[in-house]
């Protein structure tokens, strides 16, 4: 009678691959894109403001939540698996610092989100996450940009896009990354997500994390001023 | 049936088998009596003017917790760390060891010391040991002295209450420079520059604070050191053995001294101690 | 010996600790910070056996970020003193948590706040509370000298008589003390 029901979801097929997570990556893909860029003294990330609701709120829907002091995440995806994900980080982080006294390290939560990502391709009766994330923050002076995926796997990386339209992006990064520093780490984000997003401030956030102090937004003003200069050159 | 008058003619009630009969004449009399010095006529030394002598003992060794038996002691300078130790070992007035091993070498940048019960102290070090290593293979960097400490006193925390003894220095050089952490069993830790522990801890105190100075040089605070703990083993019954000193500096210990302490008496005082009131010989 | 008082003033709140580190007889530090800031504009100033002390204090505080993390918003100095009381009485019938505690803040709209707790989860909303053997000398010095219109330089000034008369009375008084005051601007270390 139960033979139905204990077969877990995650199975290999005979080829190797696990469906349900290659699937799961394409629900990412179906996300709002963000692009994450690593520069000398910031990591900067420039997400596509998915449409809202005429009625809704928009200030409820942004894409950067932040973990810890110095850790924020940005993720591309179901936005309710995200959240989940999000609230075990934020334990997580809290946890290490009440066992270790020091604040945990950029990968430690990169980490432990993946293990949580990876239990899922591996256990009975639950689905993978349809999330892929990118957790950013700063271990002493060194900003790091981290990301996960629907695997289970991270790793660090110096830029990278996920979400709609990510491996056009990528490639174009591939092409066009140098190392920046200050605002040109801004403007090379902009640049990459602009590749394949409408160049307008109404529908494009950019935050930055600087040493020291949460992932902030840049005011409206300023991606307008630097999508001027892009549209410009 | 009440008596007016205290005095029991109780034979055979002297020691701790009597304990019981007198409970029982106690009761008999219907008195919640509590028996004074005179009662107990029988007993050839004074005995203390409680109702139940078997758990009295207990309590005052509860209270007075008899101190780990050790001298260990730890001071940040200019120029580094220093940790010294004793390495007496005793059960009551017998000494069981002169060579106990007190520092645990966690890692070549981290150190322990030990005090309290000795399987206390080398296990849960060994354990933490272990803890630090795990760190060092998932995060591909050394753990801090910060973190390590708190370990441990997670650790200790987590027995509070439950007979654990051990008063410990963890301490050693990461990033952030150097530093020494005291964590004991009953759960605390704190941060210092200075300290002392075990039961010739106030006997090595007192030399320590007295010499300390924030920028000696290495051989200086070497030596002060060693003298700390010298003079605690002259005075402190249950430490004693050889005196180890170790210096921690950004590239981890190493051990420098290791010298017995009548050596050492013998070379402090070659015409015998000046306080004491006989030389000794 | 431990000693913690707290003085709710007008706009303000002060808490003042014994800064020492003790282990039977020794005095092992003389720089314990024993004041715990939980955010911007609340403070956890604690005293009790060392353990549980450090414990349930880091215990609070990390609780108080992951909610402001969660939910956006900081917690109140009330909220914080009564998730903590909370916590004690649990902790009360299983393993109590051998700490007294002063929690003291600042929030928009409400203004300052002087929560006194102790190990068996009482809890209240006080002017001026404090605990260990000198605050039995002091808590009357400060009954008559506290009135409604208190400002920081007469809090700092009753905070110094306090410290004072436990050094001259107290058999056992600590040598070093640490003060700390909350109020609008946020938290700062004052000395006398």
């Amino acid at each position: 009678m139960s033979a139905k029901y204990d077969r877990a979801i995650t199975v290999f097929s005979p080829d190797g691959h696990l469906f349900q997570v290659e699937y799961a990556m394409e629900a990412v893909k179906r996300g709002t894109t963000a692009v994450g860029i690593r520069g000398k003294d910031s990591v900067v990330v420039a997400v596509e403001r998915k449409a809202t609701a005429k009625l809704q709120d928009a200030n409820t829907v942004r894409k950067l939540v932040q973990l810890d002091e110095n850790t924020s995440l940005v993720f591309a995806g179901l936005l309710a698996d995200a959240r989940t994900l999000i609230d075990r980080a934020r334990v997580e982080a809290q946890s290490y610092k009440l066992t270790m006294d020091e604040a945990p390290s950029v990968e430690h939560i990169a980490r432990h989100i993946a293990n949580i990502q990876q239990k899922h391709t591996q256990s009975g009766g639950v689905r993978p996450f349809g999330v892929s994330t990118f957790v950013l923050g700063f271990e002493g002076d060194n900003p790091r940009l981290f990301q996960t995926d629907p695997s289970g796997t991270f790793s660090e990386w110096k830029a990278n896009a996920v979400g709609r339209n990510s491996k056009t992006i990528r490639e174009y990064l591939e092409k066009n990354f140098e190392e920046t520093e200050g605002r040109e780490t801004q403007v090379l984000a902009l640049k990459a997500l602009t590749e394949m997003v409408e160049p307008s401030s109404k529908n494009i956030d950019v935050a930055v994390m600087r040493k020291g102090t949460q992932a902030v937004y840049l005011p409206s003003e300023e991606v307008d001023a630097i999508l001027k200069e892009l549209a410009e050159a | 049936m009440a008596v007016s008058s205290w005095r029991m003619d109780v034979p055979g009630l002297d020691g701790k088998c009597g304990q019981a009969s007198r409970a029982a004449a106690d009761l008999a009399l219907g008195q919640d009596a509590l028996l004074t010095n005179a009662e107990v006529t029988q007993a050839n030394f004074p005995l203390p003017a409680v109702q139940n002598l078997d758990h009295f003992g207990k309590k005052v060794e509860d209270l007075v917790k008899p101190d780990h038996g050790t001298t260990t002691l730890g001071f940040i300078f200019k120029n580094g760390v220093i940790i010294a130790v004793d390495s007496r070992a005793s059960q009551g007035s017998y000494v069981s060891s002169q060579t106990v091993k007190k520092v645990i070498e966690i890692n070549p940048y981290l150190l322990g010391t030990m005090a309290g019960g000795a399987a206390d102290c080398a296990f849960w070090q060994r354990n933490l040991g272990m803890q630090c290593r795990m760190f060092e293979l998932k995060n591909k960097k050394r753990i801090t002295v910060c973190a390590a400490s708190k370990m441990l006193a997670n650790t200790m925390y987590s027995y509070k209450g439950m007979g654990l003894s051990m008063g410990s220095m963890v301490a050693g050089w990461d990033p952030s420079g150097p530093a020494i952490y005291y964590v004991d069993s009953d759960g605390q830790r704190t941060k210092g520059t200075i300290f002392s522990v075990g039961s010739g801890s106030l006997y090595a105190y007192g030399v320590l604070d007295q010499g300390y100075k924030w920028d000696m040089d290495i051989e200086t605070a070497v030596e002060l050191g060693q003298r700390a703990i010298y003079h605690a083993q002259f005075r402190d019954a249950v430490s004693g053995g050889t005196c180890s000193v170790y210096h921690i500096t950004q590239s981890g210990w190493v051990k420098l001294r290791g010298n017995n302490h009548y050596d050492l008496h013998y070379q402090y005082y070659p015409d015998g101690h000046a306080t004491s009131a006989n030389s000794v010989i | 010996m431990e000693y913690v008082m707290g003085i709710k003033g007008k706009g303000f709140a002060m808490v003042c600790t014994s800064a020492t580190a003790v282990q039977q007889i020794i005095t092992m530090k003389h720089d314990e910070d024993k004041i715990l800031p939980l955010g911007t504009h609340s403070l956890l100033a604690t005293s009790g056996e060392p353990g549980d002390r450090v414990q349930f204090s880091e215990f609070v505080a990390a609780n108080v970020r992951l909610y402001a993390l969660r939910n956006g918003s900081k917690l109140s100095t009330k909220a914080i003193a009564n998730f903590s009381r909370g916590e004690l009485a649990t902790a009360l019938r299983k393993g109590p948590k051998s700490t007294n505690l002063l929690v003291a803040g600042y929030d928009k709209g409400k203004g300052a706040s002087l929560y006194f707790l102790d190990y068996l989860a009482t809890m209240h909303d006080m002017n001026i509370a404090g605990y260990g053997y000198g605050s039995w000398f002091v808590l009357s010095m400060y009954d008559r000298m506290w009135h409604p219109d208190l400002t920081e330089a007469e809090a700092l000034e009753m905070m110094r008589l306090g410290i004072e008369e436990v050094k001259n009375r107290l058999v056992v008084a600590s040598p070093t003390y640490t003060i700390k005051i909350v109020d609008e601007a946020g938290i700062r270390t004052v000395t006398v």
